[in-house]
C-alpha cells in the first residue's frame, strides 16, 4: 500500500517538476525572444535625479531615431557604481557604458575592465571637444566627457552678499558682516560662510591657495607641505578666531543653512546651483578667493564626467554603444544640460554659444575651472583622500596641530599606497 | 524497473535538490570562494593574476600596523555588540512584560508605536539621528542646553561621544525586535502556571525568575545569538551616523574595517581574511553561548 502511494507520489512529483521546468523554459524563451527584438544598451551612472531626467529624455530621443535599440540608464551610488562595475566586468558582465568622474579611470584601467577609445573616436571627432574632456591614461584614451567641472565655487546669496569677495581678507570681512545673532539669545543664527568642511575634497582649494597640492607628477603624495599647514590653519581661524563658519557642518547641514538663508555664502560645486535657484534663492557664483599672501587663487579640483566602454561589450553592441555616446556628446544635448543645470559643456561649439558666453554663472564657473587643477586619475588618489581625512578632522577637533596633521597625512598616504600596491 | 529504495532516494533528492542548489549558490560557494581569496594576494594590482600565498593575509590582519588599529577596532566592536545587546534585551523584555499585562488598554496602538523604529528604513533612521546629533542645530543638544541647562556636547566631533552617538542610534533601532520576540514568547506561557504560583504565594519577582525567564529563554537565546551576529556585522548605522568612521576613523567596527580594505583600497585578499576572522569569532561565540545557555534542552523536561 505504502509502496503504491510512494510510487504515485513520485510520478506526481516528477510530473510537477517537469511542468515547472517546461514553464520556466517557455517563459525564459519568451523573454529572450522579446529582448532579441531590440539591442539593449545600458549605462550605469551616479547622476542625481535632475541630471537623470535629462538623460532619460535624451535616451528616449535616441531610441526614436534608432528604434532597434533599447537604451537604458541605471543609477548607482558612487561607491556602488565603482565596486559593482568592477565585480560585474571581472565576471565578464556589466553595462556596456559606465559614466562617472574621471578618477575611476585609473583603477578600471589597472584591472583591464574598460576599453581604449582612441581608435573608436578618431582625432577629427576628438578635436571638437575641450582636450580636458578626453581622459588619457598610460597613452590611451579611456573616457570621453560631456561635462567638465565637478568643481567647487563660492556660491553667495545676493540678498546677504551683494558682491562676492575676491580675496581672503574680503571673505573674512564679508563673513563677519553677515554673521549675526538675530534674536539676541547669545547664539549665532546666521553665518557668513559654510561648507562641508570635514571632507578633504572641500579642503583642496584652501590647500592650493596656500601653495600646496596632493601629489607630484610621479603620483607620490606631497601632503606634508606649507600649503597643507597654512590651509588647515586658515580654516581653523575662520571657525575659531573670526567665527564666520559654524562649529560643525557636514554637507547636509551646510546645504540647509544656505537654503534657509542662514548662511550668506557656501562653498559648493556645480551640481548644487540649479537646486539653489529652484529653492528660490537669488544666487551668484564666483571663483573661490585669492590668498593675498601667496598671490594664488584657491583652485579647485576639476574633473570631467564622461563615458567609458566596458571591455566585455560584444561587437554587435559596441557599435550601438559608440553611437549612443556620440549622440549624448552632441552639441544640442550638451546645451540642453547646460541650459537646465549650468553644467560646463565640453563641445567647443557649445562653449562658444551665446548662452554659455553670456550667462553670469557659467562665465564665473569657467573662471573657477581655469583657476583649478585637473583631478589625478591614478588609483593612489583614493589612498590620499583616506590619509587626509583623519588628520584633517583631528585638527578641526583640536586634537592635532596643523604641522603634526600634515606629517601624519603624508606618512599614512605612503603606507596606504604601499598597501594598495603590495 | 528501478528498485524501491532507489526510487525513494530519488524522491528525496527531488525534494532536497532545489533548496540545496539555492543554498550552494548563495552560501556555500561564496563562502568557499572567500576562503580561497583569503589565502591569495588578490588586490588592485593582482586582480586577474592572483595566486595563493598561504596565510600571509591572516598574518597581516594580526600583525600589520593599521589605521585604525585592528585590536582597537576589535575591542570597540565587542563593546558595541555587548552594550547594544544589553540595552536591546533589557528594553525589549521590559516593554514586552509591560505590553503583556492584561490591564493595559490600546495594546495594538502601543505595539505599533514601539515597532516604528524597526519599521523605518535604516538609512532614514541613521541620517535623522546624525542631524539630531549636530552640535549647533541638533535636537539632542538643543534639549540638553535649553531644557536641562547642560553644556552642548560635540557628538560627532569627538571619538568617545561619536561612539556613544552611534550606540544610542542602534539601541533605538534594535529594541523593537527583542520586544516582539519576547512578547511572542510571553504570550505562549500557559496562564495557569502564574495562577498556581500566585496560590502558592509567589511574589512578582519569583514568578519572573522561576516562570517567565526560564520559559522565554528558548526563544530569547536564539534571538540574542542572531542579534549578536547582526549587531557585530552592522555596517549601516555606524557608516551613516559617523559618516564613514568620523571623526578621524575612530568609530570603525570590524565590518566597516573590512569594507574599507576591500572596496576602498581594493585589498580583496586582506579583506577576505579579515572577514574570515569575523566569521570565526562569531562562530565561536555562537557555539559557546548556545552550549552554555542550554537552549536546545526542553524547558518543560
Amino acid at each position: 500500500m505504502n509502496a503504491l502511494r510512494l510510487h504515485k507520489s513520485f510520478r506526481v512529483l516528477s510530473l510537477f517538476v517537469l511542468l515547472i521546468l517546461a514553464l520556466t523554459l517557455i517563459l525564459l524563451g519568451g523573454c529572450r525572444r522579446g529582448r532579441d527584438e531590440r539591442i539593449r544598451i545600458t549605462i550605469w551612472h551616479q547622476d542625481r535625479i535632475d541630471v537623470r531626467v535629462i538623460l532619460q529624455r535624451q535616451l528616449a530621443r535616441f531610441m526614436q531615431i534608432h528604434p532597434e535599440v533599447q537604451a537604458e540608464e541605471l543609477f548607482k551610488e558612487t561607491e556602488e557604481l565603482r565596486s559593482g562595475f568592477i565585480i560585474a566586468a571581472l565576471a565578464g558582465q556589466g553595462p556596456e557604458i559606465v559614466y562617472g568622474p574621471s578618477d575611476q579611470v585609473g583603477p578600471f584601467e589597472l584591472m583591464n575592465i574598460i576599453l581604449p577609445l582612441e581608435t573608436i573616436f578618431d582625432s577629427t571627432w576628438q578635436s571638437q571637444y575641450d582636450p580636458r574632456a578626453l581622459t588619457w591614461y598610460k597613452g590611451h584614451l579611456y573616457q570621453v566627457a560631456d561635462k567638465l567641472g565637478n568643481h567647487l565655487t563660492l556660491v553667495y546669496n545676493k540678498k546677504l552678499v551683494p558682491d562676492p569677495p575676491t580675496n581672503e581678507r574680503e571673505l573674512i570681512e564679508i563673513g563677519k558682516s553677515v554673521t549675526a545673532d538675530l534674536n539676541g539669545d547669545g547664539r549665532i543664527d546666521r553665518y557668513g560662510l559654510t561648507w562641508n568642511y570635514t571632507e578633504p575634497f572641500f579642503f583642496i582649494p584652501f590647500m592650493t591657495g596656500f601653495g600646496g597640492w596632493i601629489m607630484d607628477a610621479e603620483g607620490r603624495p606631497t601632503l606634508d607641505s606649507r600649503g597643507t599647514i597654512d590651509g588647515l590653519k586658515f580654516i581653523k581661524e575662520l571657525r575659531d578666531v573670526y567665527k564666520i563658519i559654524p562649529n560643525e557642518a557636514d554637507y547636509n547641514i551646510a546645504d540647509i543653512l544656505f537654503k534657509d538663508g542662514n548662511a550668506g555664502m557656501i562653498v559648493n560645486g556645480d551640481w548644487s546651483w540649479a537646486g539653489y535657484q529652484k529653492a528660490g534663492l537669488d544666487i551668484g557664483v564666483a571663483p573661490l578667493p585669492e590668498i593675498t599672501s601667496t598671490g594664488l587663487w584657491c583652485g579647485t579640483m576639476v574633473s570631467p564626467k564622461g563615458f567609458s566602454l566596458n571591455v566585455n561589450v560584444s561587437d554587435e553592441k559596441k557599435k550601438w554603444a559608440v553611437e549612443l555616446i556620440r549622440f549624448l556628446m552632441m552639441p544640442e544635448n550638451q546645451l540642453e544640460s547646460t541650459r537646465e543645470l549650468y553644467t560646463m559643456p565640453t563641445h567647443n561649439d557649445v562653449r562658444r554659444s551665446d548662452f554659455v558666453r553670456n550667462n553670469e554663472i557659467l562665465r564665473n564657473s569657467q573662471i573657477a575651472i581655469d583657476h583649478g587643477r585637473p583631478m589625478p586619475v591614478v588609483p593612489e588618489l583614493r589612498a590620499i583622500w583616506d590619509a587626509m581625512r583623519p588628520s584633517y578632522q583631528a585638527v578641526l577637533a583640536g586634537t592635532k596641530t596643523a604641522e603634526q596633521a600634515a606629517r601624519d597625512m603624508q606618512a599614512l598616504a605612503l603606507r596606504r599606497i604601499n598597501e594598495m600596491n603590495e | 524497473m528501478p528498485s524501491r529504495t532507489f526510487r525513494h532516494r530519488l524522491y528525496l533528492f527531488f525534494l532536497v535538490a532545489p533548496a540545496f542548489l539555492v543554498l550552494f549558490g548563495v552560501v556555500i560557494y561564496p563562502f568557499l570562494y572567500n576562503i580561497v581569496i583569503s589565502l591569495s594576494n588578490m588586490n588592485l594590482r593582482h586582480i586577474r593574476d592572483w595566486r595563493i600565498v598561504g596565510f600571509d593575509q591572516y598574518v597581516k590582519v594580526f600583525t600589520e600596523p593599521s589605521q585604525p588599529d585592528f585590536y582597537m577596532v576589535f575591542l570597540k566592536t565587542v563593546i558595541w555588540t555587548v552594550v547594544n545587546l544589553l540595552f536591546h534585551v533589557v528594553f525589549g523584555v521590559f516593554l514586552a512584560l509591560v505590553l503583556n499585562q492584561k490591564e493595559i488598554r490600546g495594546k495594538a496602538l502601543f505595539r505599533a508605536i514601539l515597532v516604528l523604529p524597526w519599521a523605518v528604513p535604516q538609512l532614514i533612521v541613521a541620517l535623522t539621528w546624525r542631524g539630531m546629533f549636530n552640535y549647533e542645530y541638533g535636537a539632542i543638544n538643543l534639549m540638553l542646553t535649553q531644557w536641562l541647562g547642560l553644556p552642548a556636547v560635540e557628538w560627532l566631533k569627538q571619538p568617545l561621544e561619536a561612539f556613544i552617538a552611534v550606540i544610542i542610534t542602534n539601541v533605538w533601532l534594535g529594541f523593537p525586535f527583542m520586544m516582539v520576540i519576547a512578547l511572542g514568547a510571553l504570550q505562549s506561557i500557559p496562564h495557569d502556571l502564574y495562577e498556581a504560583a500566585a496560590i502558592d504565594g509567589a511574589s512578582w519577582y519569583h514568578r519572573l525568575r522561576h516562570i517567565t525567564i526560564p520559559l522565554i529563554r528558548p526563544v530569547m537565546v536564539p534571538a540574542i545569538t542572531l542579534g549578536t551576529i547582526w549587531t557585530f556585522n552592522n555596517l549601516n548605522i555606524v557608516w551613516l551616523v559617523s559618516n564613514a568612521g568620523e571623526p578621524s576613523d575612530q568609530t570603525h567596527l570590524m565590518v566597516s574595517f573590512v569594507y574599507k580594505a576591500a572596496f576602498n583600497f581594493y585589498r580583496y585578499g586582506y579583506g577576505a581574511a579579515l572577514s574570515m576572522v569575523i566569521f570565526f569569532v562569531l562562530l565561536a561565540f555562537s557555539l559557546v553561548f548556545m552550549r552554555s545557555s542550554r537552549v536546545t534542552e526542553n524547558v518543560y523536561s
